[in-house]
């Protein structure tokens, strides 16, 4: 034993001695990314060809936990770049001076994607490539089934879909807090939220990680899962029997790369962006693992058919106007909203839900007026929210959820609040539609 | 003679331990102190904390018992744990019984396959699971396709409890059958000689006997579920205490005490159900305590017993191993989706991992095996300084290591980096990026386990044995070096292993610190592989190699127990 | 060793000097539990010496105190001049054989005998003829190969043994050794272990709760109980004249009468609390309130009214035949005496449970006690 332990200490010692050899080495840069390993492989492969002497080191954490982790370690950095999908963690860092100001030397790329704007307007982040958001299908499973095949998010809330969907939830990934943001942002604050709880209703699982869904769904465990375009269309290129369609109610918005402040190989970093917005790291998105919509419009021409290409597609001209800056200053808001009165309230939810359906199919055979008054006021009180748009954003309910700085209401205190509203809300619409239920019969 | 001592000399002040025990002691206690107590209380602190004003305050201590949610988690952890224990006992129970009972062929290989279900990879082994037992994985489609029905085995808490018992049963059987065999033949041959015989027997005098291996396994059991995150997570259940904590540490919400105030609940009710089973068998260390021996005598099965026998075991591994066999499946399958079996099979996972992986397998081995190192290096220790010396506080020493259970890894991982970033290296580079951190991270964890197995080695050695020793001449390292440890060599092999085992899969941790993708163990290596639909295979592929690898080192261990246990023979 | 004789040379590459040992003023204490009360021996060089008492008396205690496992309150231990009180265990030079015996399971009968001397730094050809010879000594050396779990009870306790006379210690501590052996080999190994002891010269210290085993063996014994050293002498000493009532007792069997002198006259008797008369010489020296304690075999048993004053009739109640003697209870004025009576194969039948018979006891034979001894 002893002896092993020796061994294994040597071996300890030995590597200990290598790795500062390997950080001395000039042609390094460190990036901290969400993105899987069949993104970042071969960007990586193509950056290392196009740069001799630079190695492209790649730390894998999820949008929030690297955000968590470049702000514990602001103190001394080690990485170089953050490199991600959702906007909003991009403005986070911003906010809280943890990125720096680059001008990129790419040409032939557009202000807009869409309705979005493809860069940060002060230069701190980068939109490198574009993604929308919609709904991922099992054909096999919706085949068995004997399901519809989906178009808008309101679909979702019908019934022959009750069980069948799932989602991640948006305080645990990034791409799908857009979602919902989209949502809430293209059809209002109250309407938003009435389409998200009646989609809820249906949901048979929320997921703690965006990879969870589209997962989920192309193992058959679930027929339709709300999610990030290239989840579709890598699961597509992999070989699985799934299909996706873009809502009209959504966006594209970019995924981003930004140089951390005082970042060790700032260099380095600097020729990894340069490299990202150029044609040739531009053409790497188009590879069947990664699928995602290229920034540049030019790079499309080398696309293959039928590859969506938001920048002739009318389709992608309708969608929504994001604001970002409202998204960033209800972030945690509508996170808490979202866990407080779904995820967390999922089984009353699902049962009032079930309940409704059973009703509504009884009143399409024999229709009872009292009865449908009934349900549309149990589905105004699932729909309820218990803040307006405007509490949303205030100062007063955002201090609750920005820690120790400010005395106020504690968050643990407003999340037992919105709980118990939505605990009540489920309630009394369970009432209401047993009532209607008697009437239907 | 009376009269040389009418002037009674100065009372000779009693000395607690040697100068080199002290040293031992305090050294641990910095040990313990820097990469646990500190890291953990950096971050559990803010428990303690007023908003605003950060003053000390219980105030978020009275809103955990306030917010229903978190009560209703606290009570789903309680319901998960003891039903886990109930389902895990099942497991075990006729396993241990059957193994150590009877004349049976394979007992050796059962105990080992035992073991198997603690190496279950992250993300894969619970994507395998819903391959095979999820709401359309192969049981459920092939029962509704030929019976009408399916079977909820992994639908909310249900499904925690069946993935948790088939990942922690080992423990149980581990600790079981280990007490079943430490029992004094004599123990049974009176109660045959009185009249007692069969399952009656079994009942009132083995299983009483058993009871302290029993508790110990079904303990550790009972807090590994409640402190355990990851399977609840994987299976999207999240009113639970372990997965509400995850959830708001690493939400957006950073600042927020309830995480941390979770934590601290997690630590508490861990402690304590080590406590409340550390004293209900207390003074109750019977099977280990009696002379002579050699474990219970076995008995050859008539036919039909053999038959029962085997098809039980036959069922209970054919249901814990199940995960693994899907994993299997998995790492060979082209497309597996909504049916029974793969589409297809391809060996290209295989060729893909191959060459990413050895950097992987290498940071694994040897982080596994350093981690183990520690753990038993400073299980052996802390057990000695415990059971063989009277300092003040060592009992401390214990507890503070014992706490390291419920420590979530993610709060480690934290405080870790909170604790040692801001300590440079001589080049600039913090602390808390060098790799050794994480392996004393992945160590920290473990200590527990290896601790207890140590414990229970060091409880069996006779004091005499190292009494003799001293009384011939050997100082009390000599001593250590030349006796306990050789005698204890079969305890702390199987601290190492545990500790070892479970170091290479384990993952919240890992995720924290892992700084560069060349110092990253397997577990992140799947992880990343887990995150796109292209990397299901490969990551299958690469959970099969974690598994093979870790079983491999853990048959060779066993080996190796056996052979020592052979060659000092049955004395003790 | 069945009859092993144990050669000289052997004998000679383990002989040493033998020194003496001196315990002085020893107190210890566990909390309030008084465990030795000020123990003080003086035990001579190459004698074969004995703790003997009952269980719990603190015989144990002190023995481990010698070898450096237990420290006293106050007092000190002198080994061959030399205060070692306050070494550690492993400085002490003191051969502890321990009751459990102790042996390593790892490690061969071989290494088992040659640790010491490792520990010692010894050298390896002296190692090798040093076990050779504690081996030979004991008669194991075709065993040398051995693990401990692959030997008898009996083979154990000789690997005990050689495993610590081979370090030539200065005193050699048995701590009971002999109570795991069956009782035909504790009369054989008791007897080897003497010859041992003379053979090597050792100073031998020798715990155990069996008079017969410290009376065969040892030169002096020191009777222990409740802590204190009741008393220190020859067995024949402390047989003979016993100090007190538990010396008396725990010796041997004896019939304890309580009573009183009573001067008559020019005639002096002692009345016991039964009522029993014993006369005795004018000249004895006696307080007037004493026990008598006399020996089972010193009183005689007769059928018929002897001729004696000191005689009484009694009852047998109970009938114990030990091979050598015949061990009678007679029941007198309401107190059971013990008589043994030598028992000669093919003499005349013995006395019957229920037969009345007549107990002379000789006052010239007994031993007075004053009160509270």
């Amino acid at each position: 034993m002893i002896r092993s332990a020796a061994l294994a200490a040597t071996l300890a010692l030995a590597s200990f001695t290598a790795i500062p050899a390997a950080l001395a080495q000039s042609g390094k840069v460190t990036v901290v990314t969400s993105f899987s390993k069949d993104v970042t492989d071969p960007i990586k492969a193509a950056f290392e060809k196009a740069n001799p002497g630079v190695m492209l080191d790649v730390q894998n954490r999820n949008t929030n936990a690297g955000v968590k982790y470049l702000d514990e370690t602001r103190s001394n950095p080690q990485t170089d770049l953050f490199w991600a999908s959702a906007p909003d963690a991009f403005e986070v860092l911003k906010s809280k001076q943890l990125l720096q100001k680059f001008t990129p030397t790419a040409e032939g790329i557009p202000d807009k994607i869409g309705a979005y704007p493809i860069n940060d307007p002060d230069g701190y982040y980068f939109g490198f490539a574009a993604s929308g958001y919609g709904i991922m299908w099992n054909t096999r499973y919706v085949g068995a089934n004997e399901l519809p095949e989906p178009k808008e998010w309101g679909d979702l809330a019908a019934a022959p879909y009750y069980d069948h969907v799932a989602i991640a939830s948006p305080a645990r990934s990034g791409t799908t807090h857009l979602t919902i943001e989209t949502i809430l942002q293209g059809e209002g604050w109250d309407k938003g939220w009435q389409t998200i709880k009646n989609m809820a209703g249906n949901f048979q699982t929320i997921t703690d990680r965006s990879f969870g869904v589209p997962e989920a769904v192309n193992s058959g465990q679930v027929g339709y899962g709300i999610v990030i375009d290239f989840f579709a269309f890598s699961a597509q290129g992999s070989g699985f029997p799934v299909k996706f369609v873009y809502p009209t109610v959504t966006t594209v918005v970019p995924a981003n790369v930004g140089i951390v402040a005082n970042a060790p190989n700032t260099e380095n970093a600097k020729k990894f962006v340069n490299f990202l917005l150029s044609p040739a790291g531009q053409e790497v998105l188009l590879e069947p693992s990664i699928r995602r919509l290229p920034v540049n419009p030019a790079v499309y021409a080398k696309a293959p058919e039928g590859y969506p290409n938001p920048f002739t597609d009318p389709r992608f001209k309708s969608m929504t106007m994001f604001d970002v800056d409202k998204s960033g200053k209800r972030t945690a808001v509508v996170d808490t909203l979202f866990d407080q009165l779904i995820s967390f309230q999922l089984d009353d939810l699902k049962s009032v839900t079930k309940s409704i359906h059973e009703v509504e199919g009884k009143l399409k055979a024999k229709d009872n007026p009292q009865a449908r008054a009934l349900i549309k006021e149990a589905r105004a009180l699932i729909g309820a929210v218990p803040v307006t748009e405007e509490q949303a954003s205030s100062a007063e309910v955002r201090a609750a959820f920005s820690g120790g700085k400010e005395k106020g209401a504690r968050q643990a205190e407003i999340e037992q609040q919105w709980a118990s509203f939505a605990k009540d809300n489920y309630a009394k619409a369970k009432a209401k539609v047993a009532e209607a239920a008697t009437l239907a019969n | 003679m009376s009269l040389a001592f009418t002037q009674a000399p100065a009372r000779r002040r009693r000395v607690p331990g040697t100068t080199g025990q002290i040293a031992l002691a305090l050294g641990l206690a910095a040990f313990l102190l820097a990469f646990l107590l500190v890291p953990v209380g950096s971050v559990i602190y803010v428990a303690f904390t007023e908003k605003g004003s950060g003053s000390f305050t219980l105030i978020n201590f009275a809103d955990f018992f306030r917010t229903d949610l978190f009560m209703r988690s606290f009570w789903n952890s309680a319901y998960v744990s003891a039903m886990t224990v109930v389902l895990a006992s099942l497991f075990a129970l006729p396993l241990a019984y059957i193994t150590t009972r009877f004349e049976f062929r394979g007992a050796l290989i059962i105990q080992t396959l035992g073991f198997v279900p603690l190496i279950m990879p992250p993300f894969v082994g619970a994507v395998a699971m819903q391959l095979l037992f999820g709401r359309n994985g192969s049981v459920n489609l092939l029962l509704n396709e030929y019976f009408g029905f399916r079977i909820p085995f992994m639908e909310g808490l249900n499904g925690v409890i069946f993935v948790q018992a088939i990942h922690y049963f080992p423990f149980i059987l581990i600790n079981l059958s280990t007490a079943l065999r430490n029992i004094d033949r004599s123990m049974e041959e009176a109660a045959q000689n009185l009249g007692s015989s069969g399952m009656r027997m079994f009942r009132r005098i083995v299983l009483p006997l058993a009871m302290p291996g029993y508790v110990a396994g079904a303990s550790l059991v009972f807090v590994k579920v409640f402190d355990d995150l990851a399977t609840p997570l994987l299976l999207n259940v999240k009113d639970m205490l372990a997965p509400q904590a995850y959830l708001r540490v690493t939400s957006i919400g950073l600042t927020d005490p309830m995480g941390y105030v979770i934590a601290v609940v997690l630590i508490v009710v861990s402690v304590l159900a080590m406590w409340v089973s550390a004293l209900a068998l207390k003074g109750r260390d019977y099977a280990t305590t009696q002379r002579g021996g050699g474990g219970l005598a076995k008995r050859t099965m008539r036919p039909w017993e053999q038959v029962v026998a085997y098809g039980v075991v036959g069922l209970i591994l054919a249901l814990v191993l199940a995960p693994h066999l899907g994993l299997l499946l998995l790492s060979f399958a082209t497309i597996w989706s909504f049916s029974p079996l793969p589409d297809g099979f391809t060996l290209a996972h295989y060729s893909r991992v191959f060459g990413e992986s050895s950097v992987y397998i290498k940071n694994t081995l040897i982080y596994a095996s350093i981690a183990g190192g520690i753990d038993v290096v400073v299980g052996t220790a802390i057990a000695y300084l415990v059971l063989r010396t009277k300092l003040i506080g060592r009992h401390w020493l214990d507890w503070a290591a014992t706490a390291a259970l419920a420590v979530p890894g993610v709060v480690l991982g934290i405080g870790y980096l909170r604790t040692f970033y801001d300590i440079r290296l001589p080049d600039g580079t913090p602390l808390a990026t060098m790799w050794i951190v994480l392996v004393i991270a992945l160590a920290i964890r473990r200590l527990p386990y290896a601790l207890r197995a140590c414990y229970a080695a060091l409880q069996q050695i006779s004091v005499s044995l190292e009494e003799a020793a001293e009384n011939l001449g050997a100082t009390k390292p000599r001593t250590v070096r030349r006796i306990v440890v050789p005698l204890m060599m079969g305890g702390i092999l199987a601290g190492f292993v545990t500790s070892f085992a479970t170091a290479a899969v384990e993952l919240s941790a890992t995720l924290m610190l892992v700084q560069s993708n060349a110092d990253a163990p397997l577990a992140y290596g799947l992880y990343v592989f887990m995150q796109s639909a292209a990397g299901r295979g490969p990551g299958a592929a690469l959970g099969v190699i974690a598994v093979v690898l870790v079983a491999a080192c853990t048959l060779l261990s066993q080996y190796i127990i056996d052979r020592n246990q052979k060659t000092t023979g049955a004395a003790r | 060793m069945n009859a092993h004789a144990i050669t000289d040379d052997a004998a000679a590459v383990l002989h040493t000097a033998a020194v003496d040992l001196h315990i002085e003023g020893v107190n210890l204490s566990y909390g309030s539990n008084h465990v030795l009360k000020n123990v003080s021996l003086d035990i001579r060089p190459g004698e074969f010496f004995a703790f003997l008492g009952p269980s719990g008396c603190g015989k144990t205690t002190l023995l481990r105190l010698i070898a450096g496992f237990n420290t006293a309150d106050t007092g000190r231990v002198v080994v061959g001049g030399r205060d070692i009180s306050d070494l550690p265990p492993w400085k002490r030079d003191v051969g502890l054989v321990f009751q459990s015996y102790a042996l390593w399971p790892h490690m061969t009968v071989a290494k088992n005998v040659a640790f010491g001397l490792e520990e010692r730094g010894v050298k390896r050809a002296e190692i090798q003829r040093r076990v050779a010879a504690a081996l030979e000594i004991v008669g194991l050396s075709h065993l040398a190969e051995r693990r401990p779990s692959q030997l008898s009870g009996g083979q154990q306790q000789r690997v005990a043994l050689a495993r610590t006379v081979v370090i030539e210690p200065k005193v050699l501590l048995l701590d009971e050794p002999l109570s795991n052996l069956d009782a035909k080999m504790r009369v054989q190994v008791r007897r080897e272990l003497r010859d041992l002891q003379q053979r090597l010269g050792l100073t031998t210290i020798f715990v155990t709760h069996d008079q017969e085993e410290a009376n065969t063996v040892c030169d002096r014994i020191a009777v222990m109980n409740d802590g204190v050293v009741q008393q220190v002498g020859t067995p024949v000493e402390l047989y003979e004249r016993p100090a007190n009532l538990f010396v008396a007792t725990f010796l041997g069997t004896a019939n304890v009468l309580e009573g009183k002198v009573v001067t008559s006259g020019k005639e002096r008797h002692f009345e016991s609390l039964g009522g029993l008369r014993i006369g005795i010489a004018r000249d004895a020296v006696l307080p007037a309130e004493a026990r008598l304690v006399f020996r089972p075999q010193v009183a005689r048993l007769s059928k018929e009214k002897p001729a004696s004053a000191s005689a009484f009739e009694g009852e047998i109640m109970r009938r114990e035949f030990l091979g050598s003697v015949i061990r009678f209870g007679i029941l007198i004025a309401g107190q059971e005496i013990t008589v043994d009576e030598v028992f000669h194969p093919g003499a005349r039948a013995p006395h019957e449970i229920g037969d009345r018979v007549w107990v002379e006891i000789p006052a010239s034979s007994a031993l007075w006690l004053g009160p509270g001894t």
